[in-house]
């Protein structure tokens, strides 16, 4: 026997059978009784269109930053010498194994009228009272954005070392200025990494549940939070159920435009 | 040319500071921010007290809630390594159809919305009358952990187990536990360990599902905190916070062993 038998997958296959597939079965059920009821119920609620709306925007605006930010500091550890790429992915890593009620407790403190933030900008002069920081939408992506750099880190960088440092060099040799190489030869090869970080972040932005409860305003609720609202406020669990077969619908959906993102670029493998 | 390389590199270095500023902050200011002789959390902090510390140890439910985290989290690390392990020994070095659909099933947990699993977890529980326990939240929380020992003894077997080396085992005369034990138990280890210490901070640090299946008894920390936020920044919540930065690094730093071992092995 070459290979270690299937039945090892037994395990894996309960638990997820019993905690997510069960789950998602009932939730089905609920969601879908009356043909369909609470799926309406949900449907015409102003809530879902200002939830929706509010995850959508605030998830984009996440995504954009992040994959900016990302991408240099993705370029940034590519080009670093052995130590001081390891002192990078240091600093990268260790927000990222940070919980996130941490770094929103941090963040919150930080932005808060009497917090860091505020402090500094009185220093400054930048302004002469302290500003409204926390809860807002502002302070939700500052938190989310930090929270979401690693995600968009990883997939940069492992497109731009698949790069063949002799491609620079030929184009180098040819006579392209480094403007010129970064514009016409990395980016292009680095495009698929691009989107999928942008997917990723874009994925993991929209199940925010915590930071827009904690640095946020009550108008800047998520759909997550809806789920939340209705369990907890008007317990009403067929509506929770319907709304949650929304959101897996959407991620769903999601997740297969990420498969179907080349995973080739127009000019090689990333 | 080699001017506007170092310029280049100078600018690029440059604008990643204040990224790594932005990175680093908020973990930075945790044990500064709990060390306050206030009552609040402020800037600049009055220096230097340990009260936060022992008010925070020193409140039973605190306390409580501290110990029923470790509890739940040992549990969900129990299982993920159980899950995650043995999942990722079974399809190593296989090619099947349909392996990128089983790989994506196990890595579901992570780009899945908590709150969806919350609310079936907690629809499933309410039936069993498993709501309001800590085994409901430990068993969610074991799901939760499987991807992260999953990927991470993916990566150790692939570093460490050459398939045929099972095989020559085999034909060596060693039975199907003699393998496991002496040949796949190995080169498995070092995942599992890394893999096992990330998942205890995944469930040590998870909010949504235990806010779901949370009892009176049944408060871990984190669900203490998350209220505990949303109504005052008090340094008690710093300090507690600074135990999880203390986890943090400890994860960091158990990753890094990890890796290190993996490279000389």
């Amino acid at each position: 026997m070459l290979r270690s038998p299937f039945w090892l997958l037994l395990p894996v296959g309960l638990l997820y059978g019993a905690l997510a597939l069960l789950p998602i079965g009932v939730i089905l059920r609920l969601g879908l009784t009356d043909g369909g009821a609470p799926l309406r119920t949900v449907l015409h609620s102003p809530l879902l269109l200002r939830a929706t709306e509010n995850t959508v925007v605030i998830s984009l605006l996440t995504t954009i930053v992040a994959v900016v930010l990302g991408a240099l500091l993705a370029v940034a550890v590519w080009r670093a010498s052995p130590t001081l790429r390891s002192l990078l992915w240091a600093c990268i890593l260790l927000p990222f194994w940070t919980g996130v009620l941490i770094k929103n407790f941090a963040w919150a403190s930080l932005l808060q009228d009497n917090g860091v933030v505020n402090a500094l900008l009185l220093a400054l002069g930048v302004t002469d009272h302290p500003l409204t920081l926390l809860h807002t939408r502002f302070a939700v992506i500052v938190g989310m954005v930090h929270y979401v750099l690693p995600y968009a880190v990883f997939p940069i960088f492992t497109a731009l070392s698949a790069i063949d440092p002799l491609l620079e060099r030929a184009a180098r040799s040819l006579g392209a200025v480094p403007r010129r190489v970064v514009w016409w030869v990395i980016l292009p090869l680095i495009v698929p990494g691009l989107s999928n970080a942008a997917l990723l972040v874009f994925i993991v932005s929209c199940g925010f549940f915590i930071t827009p409860v904690i640095l946020g305003a009550p108008s800047d609720m998520m759909i997550a939070n809806l789920i939340d609202y209705y369990v907890h406020d008007l317990v009403d669990f067929n509506a929770a159920a319907a709304l949650s077969l929304l959101i897996l619908a959407a991620i769903v959906g999601l997740i297969v435009a990420q498969q179907m993102v080349p995973k080739e670029g127009q000019h090689g493998a990333a | 040319m080699a001017r506007r390389d170092a310029t280049g590199r100078f600018m690029l270095y440059g604008a990643c500071v204040p990224v790594l500023v932005f990175l680093l902050l908020p973990s930075l200011v945790i044990v500064p921010m709990a060390l306050t002789k206030g009552q609040m959390i402020q800037f600049p902090p009055i220096w230097i007290s340990v009260h936060s510390f022992t008010d925070y140890l020193d409140d039973p439910q605190w306390f409580d809630s501290t110990v029923l985290s470790f509890q739940v989290a040992a549990l969900a690390v129990a299982i993920g390594c159980v899950t995650g392990g043995a999942a990722a020994v079974a399809l190593h070095g296989r090619r099947f159809p349909g392996k990128g659909l089983v790989t994506g099933a196990i890595m579901a947990p992570i780009v899945v919305p908590l709150v969806v699993f919350a609310l079936g977890g907690y629809l499933v529980f309410a039936r069993l009358h498993m709501v309001g326990g800590w085994v409901a939240i430990g068993l969610l929380h074991g799901m939760l952990v499987t991807p992260y020992v999953f990927i991470s003894v993916q990566t150790s077997l692939l570093a460490a187990l050459n398939p045929l080396l099972v095989r020559s085992a085999r034909s060596l005369g060693a039975g199907r536990w003699s393998v496991l034990r002496h040949v796949v138990w190995p080169a498995i280890r070092p995942g599992v360990l890394a893999g096992g210490v990330l998942g205890f901070a995944v469930s040590f640090d998870e909010v949504v599902v235990a806010l779901f299946l949370q009892g009176p008894q049944t408060v871990t920390l984190p669900v203490r905190m998350f209220t505990a936020i949303q109504f005052e920044l008090t340094p008690k919540v710093a300090a507690s916070a600074s135990l999880f930065l203390a986890l943090s690094v400890l994860v960091l730093l158990a990753q890094s062993v990890a890796t290190r071992r993996r490279g000389t092995a």
